[in-house]
């Protein structure tokens, strides 16, 4: 099904996703849908201890199961890795100590699932069972029987922030309100769940992979260095991915797991975990406590803020630098906070390891803030969406930490949500049971500094033009859902003058296209849609070049528009685009070839202290979002009945997949409002399912407007920043507000439960049953 | 023996059975069947499917209770493949109970399978798996019997009698009986009924506690005759005897909660699912008032 050919530009157009047929038909091909002549399965024996060292394995009998191919422990897999630098803290399989219950111990390949499993079986593994540490707030006490004997007390990291003078900006404060929040664990619950297929070649020492991961090239590299192979010997190639939401953002141990046993039988090797392996791989959003006090003046303006946070790791590091220190340093870039003080702690603990999950780092954080923000307007008298205008940042601005904000689309985010929810006829006027409240959320459009620091370019897109106009993206960018491909080939076709039909994309195969650190921190539209212009600039000036010298003009004197170039003051002088790169191609040469790349600027990648490098972005998205809510009071159940969403995107290049990102995010958010939560129970999850793990039915999913608001940021791709994340925190608050606006509780623990809200109701009751007594006694 | 499977399926998955033989039941299309008759009464095949129940004109109209508690089961796909005959039968379930084959094994089992601890109640010598069925209250409170078939015979016991409160034995069904019909007797046609269920998301979830009401009405529009039955509260479903307190009264908010608390004491939840024994508790008498009040209070 081609592309339709558009006479206008084709930003902005609400086309069809590029990829969108196969995964409508069925037909679209996925990492588990592979198989090579001579495929086994790969299948990893999992620890079923929280904590304990490991005396023996023996793996005899499991070898000499017939079908039984390869077996692999953590003997053969020694090197250490991890997304961060400073935190390559797992092996493949487990050397010396077993972390959580699921962690890897074994893997086995076979010639299928049954013999795989039955092999499984005969491994007898010897434990010395160790005393574990469930609870981060105990566990970051602890003095001896560390998790990881190298961090002291069970704690990852701990960061110590203090941005201008919070004491002073108390002193000068009408009203300090402290609150304690606790947000549990939640898991991204992407529909495909991870899968790996991995072939060796023995002849050439060299390894192809195909995996469902939002990041081929920290793939590679992580491949390269745990199977100690040269990096040209390692391919990655990135399928279709039914969903990644952060939780295939770093390498899964699968991944490696398939590889190092593909390399043993020298057969090709699939491992797709079960739906129960995906929760115990993990890598979601991390429980957290936020102690919050905040401080402003009657008039509702902010004077300080200080936030002590400690969040639940798990057992390994993965992202957890980088998400404590976004849980605090994104506490700014929303509004003006002039003193700003964060204490934060990554805390290890003997469950699943937590990493990025959409919204990383920021959202727990935010549901406090902009529940506590709601509470004090609740108490100061002022209208909620008035306390908010009261604290804009006036951008161009630098935050009190050294964020960088350029473009703002916060106020009419603002006036879209109030205007289109009613907010005025609504807020406190309805019937009880009956509420409506209101948060904001904001999100990064692409780190701005690497997680692997270094000069090179964070994403570079070549385009190769054939003599018949034909362009073919080369990018390193992933498609994970959110429409990577789709992005590149409009703002290609855009740059160019040129027809979508006439563009092509090849994606994510680090054999074929150029290096993109991944899709991760919402920053393909921003990066490698600058790199995508930027490329397709090189072409076009060759092209432009080629054809002036034909039609005796300057360059500056063309335009491509509608597959033709043509002469600004003669529009009669035009020749085929096609023709015109076929005086462009160079002698010898079959294509025109093309390339360009993106960095953020030095001015936005943020302060020079202690963890400054991660929150500074080259832009910020913006939302505000009401939501409307029923409250049973004699049940506790909420219904959500309504939420609107006003997005600040910057631009939206394609909006249907802008409204797309801003519904999911939100639905994503009500889930953790109100239903989500990995319960545990002395380390074990209790619910590593999805009937019990409790996503959104269609039934509890309302009705969300998503509304585009375009603040053009001069440094984004067409002005465009990002849309996929920076919705999803506001939903949160947003609903705790109206359910106060309805019966006048507010709950500080996620999720909302029906059993929480009542509670409260009964609570609220009684204390005021007392008052009324202690009046009538006085 | 194997119908819609919904039960069964998932539940091999996780090695909590391991049948060498399967026996798929699908093909004996004569138990798939709704027939009433005003003077016998209803009379259901059970291999009937849910999506059938739910769907019955004549169910809706005569046992709406029945029509409700259907239409609560599952998701929509559930209710196409799974059977009345299976959801009566439903194994208990329990957070320690319905895992996986690794995650059990990592607790060394429970009493329920492959191990001796319950790990709700321990010290407990039964189990305390919850039976979980939705229909089951509704045909409890309707009176309904289960004809069972097997190598000695037919034989038809009331619904009541095919239960035990134990998740170790669950019915009294022998192991090569089947359910092969369910009867209502035609007395209970026509009573107004609805059925309420707690539950975390209103489609897909299994109930956190169920509450099945029925009553006949006077002309007068006081109360002839009330059952109650629950579900999801106890290893099998049960019916709450304290609304024989209802019959021949004129209504009473006060008569009600009484009849609403009396509920909680029918039902012991134990720690076997997400939310709490509390709150399930709680729920049971706010689902009691709510359905008593609003059948005394409507309208026919």
């Amino acid at each position: 099904m081609g592309q339709p050919v558009l006479d206008e530009s084709p930003i902005g157009a609400r086309v069809p996703m590029v990829d969108s047929a196969g995964k409508v038909t069925g037909k679209g091909i996925y990492a588990d849908d592979m198989t090579l002549p001579g495929t086994l399965t790969g299948k990893i024996l999992h620890s079923p201890h929280a904590h304990a060292r490991i005396l023996s394995i023996d793996t005899s009998a499991a070898e000499s199961l017939p079908g039984v191919k390869a077996v692999v422990t953590g003997r053969e897999t020694p090197v250490k890795y991890g997304i961060l630098p400073v935190g390559h803290d797992e092996t493949i399989f487990a050397t010396d100590k077993v972390r959580y219950v699921g962690d890897n111990v074994a893997g086995v390949a076979a010639e299928s699932a049954e013999i795989a499993e039955e092999a499984l079986r005969l491994i007898k593994v010897e434990y010395e069972v160790l005393p574990a540490w469930f609870d981060p707030e105990k566990s970051m006490l602890a003095e001896s029987n560390l998790i990881h004997e190298e961090k002291p007390h069970n704690i990852e990291k701990d960061y110590h922030h203090h941005f201008g003078d919070v004491e002073k900006g108390f002193e000068a404060a009408d009203y300090i309100r402290e609150d304690r929040f606790f947000c549990p664990e939640v898991t991204h619950a992407a529909l495909e769940p991870h899968s790996t297929l991995a072939q060796y070649d023995s002849e050439a020492d060299a390894i192809t992979v195909w995996s469902s991961t939002q990041v081929p090239y920290y793939l590679k590299l992580n491949l390269a260095s745990t199977l100690q192979m040269p990096e040209e010997k390692v391919r990655v190639i990135k399928p279709l991915v039914g969903g990644g939401f952060g939780g295939k953002s770093e390498v899964i141990p699968l991944e490696l797991a398939a590889a190092v046993l593909a390399r043993m039988a020298r057969q090709p090797v699939k491992i797709t975990y079960s739906r129960e392996e995906v929760f115990y791989a993990h890598r979601g959003r991390p429980g957290q406590i936020v102690a919050l006090k905040t401080g402003m003046t009657r008039e509702g303006r902010l004077t300080a803020v200080e936030a002590r946070i400690i969040q639940d790791g798990g057992a390994y590091c993965s992202y957890g630098v980088v998400t404590i220190l976004y849980s605090g340093q994104l506490l700014n870039a929303m509004y003006e906070i002039p003193n700003v003080k964060f204490d934060g702690y990554r805390v290890l603990t003997n469950k699943p390891a937590c990493g990025a999950m959409r919204g990383h780092g920021t959202v727990n954080t935010r549901f406090a803030f902009e529940q506590q923000l709601n509470r004090m307007a609740s108490v100061l008298g002022i209208d909620p969406m008035e306390i908010r205008r009261r604290n804009l940042l006036k951008p161009p601005c630098m935050t009190v930490n050294s964020l960088r904000v350029l473009s703002y689309g916060l106020p009419e985010c603002i006036d879209e949500v109030e205007e289109r929810s009613g907010w005025r006829e609504k807020h406190g006027k309805l019937p009880y049971g009956k509420g409506i409240g209101i948060a904001g959320s904001h999100y990064v459009s692409g780190a701005a500094n690497a997680i692997i620091r270094s000069g090179a370019p964070h994403t570079t897109v070549n385009l190769s033009i054939d003599s018949d106009g034909i362009v073919t993206i080369f990018t390193g960018a992933s498609e994970i859902g959110q429409g990577s491909d789709t992005l590149q080939v409009q703002v290609v076709a855009a740059e160019l003058g040129i027809g979508l039909d006439r563009v092509k994309i090849v994606a994510a195969d680090t054999a074929r296209t150029p290096i993109d650190l991944g899709s991760y921190s919402s920053r393909v539209t921003f990066m490698a849609g600058n790199a995508a212009i930027a490329a397709a600039r090189d072409a076009k000036n060759k092209i432009l070049t080629a054809a002036a010298a034909k039609m005796a003009t300057t360059p500056e004197n063309l335009l491509i528009e509608g597959n033709q170039v043509t002469c600004r003051d003669d529009r009669r002088l035009s020749m085929r685009f096609a023709d015109a790169v076929r005086l462009a191609i160079v002698d010898g040469a079959e294509t025109l070839e093309a390339t360009g790349s993106y960095r953020p600027p030095p001015e936005a990648t943020g302060g020079k202290f202690k963890g400054g490098g991660v929150g500074p972005s080259p832009a910020y998205s913006y939302c505000a979002q009401t939501a409307e809510v029923t409250v049973d009071p004699e049940t506790g159940q909420v219904t959500v009945d309504r939420l609107i969403a006003a997005h600040d995107c910057g631009k939206a290049i394609n909006p249907i997949c802008v409204e797309g990102q801003v519904i999911g995010s939100v639905w994503m958010g009500l889930g953790q409002a109100v239903q989500e939560e990995m319960m545990w129970r002395n380390g074990r999850l209790m619910n590593p399912g999805l009937l019990e793990y409790r996503s959104a039915s269609t039934l509890e999913s309302p009705p969300i407007d998503a509304i585009i608001v375009e603040s053009n940021d001069p440094e984004g791709p067409f002005g465009a920043k990002e849309a996929g994340e920076g919705s999803l925190a506001a939903t949160i608050p947003a609903v705790t507000h109206a359910i106060y606006d309805a019966v006048g509780v507010w709950i500080d623990t996620l999720p909302i439960t029906p059993e929480k809200v009542l509670k409260a109701i009964d609570e609220k009751r009684k204390s005021e049953i007392w008052k009324s007594e202690a009046r009538s006694q006085n | 023996m194997i119908a819609g499977g919904t039960d069964l399926l998932p539940s091999m998955k996780q090695g909590l059975f391991a049948p060498r033989v399967l026996i798929d039941l699908k093909g004996l299309r004569e138990l798939d069947f709704i027939r009433f008759d005003a003077r016998r009464g209803l009379e259901i095949g059970a291999l009937t499917t849910i999506s059938a129940l739910a769907n019955s004109q004549v169910v809706a109209r005569e046992f709406p209770v029945l029509h409700e508690a259907a239409k609560t089961v599952a998701s929509p796909l559930l209710r196409n493949m799974g059977t009345l005959g299976g959801n009566l039968c439903l194994d208990t379930r329990c957070l320690y109970y319905n895992q996986s084959e690794f995650w059990r094994g990592s607790l060394g089992g429970c009493i329920k399978k492959d191990g001796a601890v319950c790990h709700v109640a321990p010290g407990s010598d039964t189990c305390w798996a919850a039976f979980s069925g939705d229909t089951a209250p509704a045909l409890l409170a309707l009176e309904a019997t289960v004809e069972l078939a097997g190598p000695r015979g037919r034989r038809e016991i009331p619904l009541a009698e095919l239960y035990v409160n134990d998740g170790l034995v669950r019915l009294t069904k022998a192991a090569d009986e089947m359910v092969t019909a369910v009867r209502v007797p035609a007395a209970n046609a026509g009573w107004l009924g609805t059925y309420r269920k707690l539950r975390i998301r209103q489609s897909i979830d299994y109930p956190l506690a169920g509450v099945a009401v029925v009553m006949r009405k006077r002309a007068d529009g006081s109360c002839a005759q009330a059952r109650i039955g629950l579900t999801a509260v106890n290893p099998m479903p049960r019916l709450v005897t304290a609304s024989d307190r209802l019959a021949g009264q004129a209504y009473s908010a006060a008569l009600v909660e009484d009849v609403a608390r009396e509920a909680i004491r029918v039902g012991k939840p134990l720690k076997t699912s997400a939310s709490t024994m509390e709150y399930r508790r709680q729920m049971i008498q706010v689902f009691v008032r709510r359905a008593l009040t609003d059948l005394w209070r409507s309208a026919n």
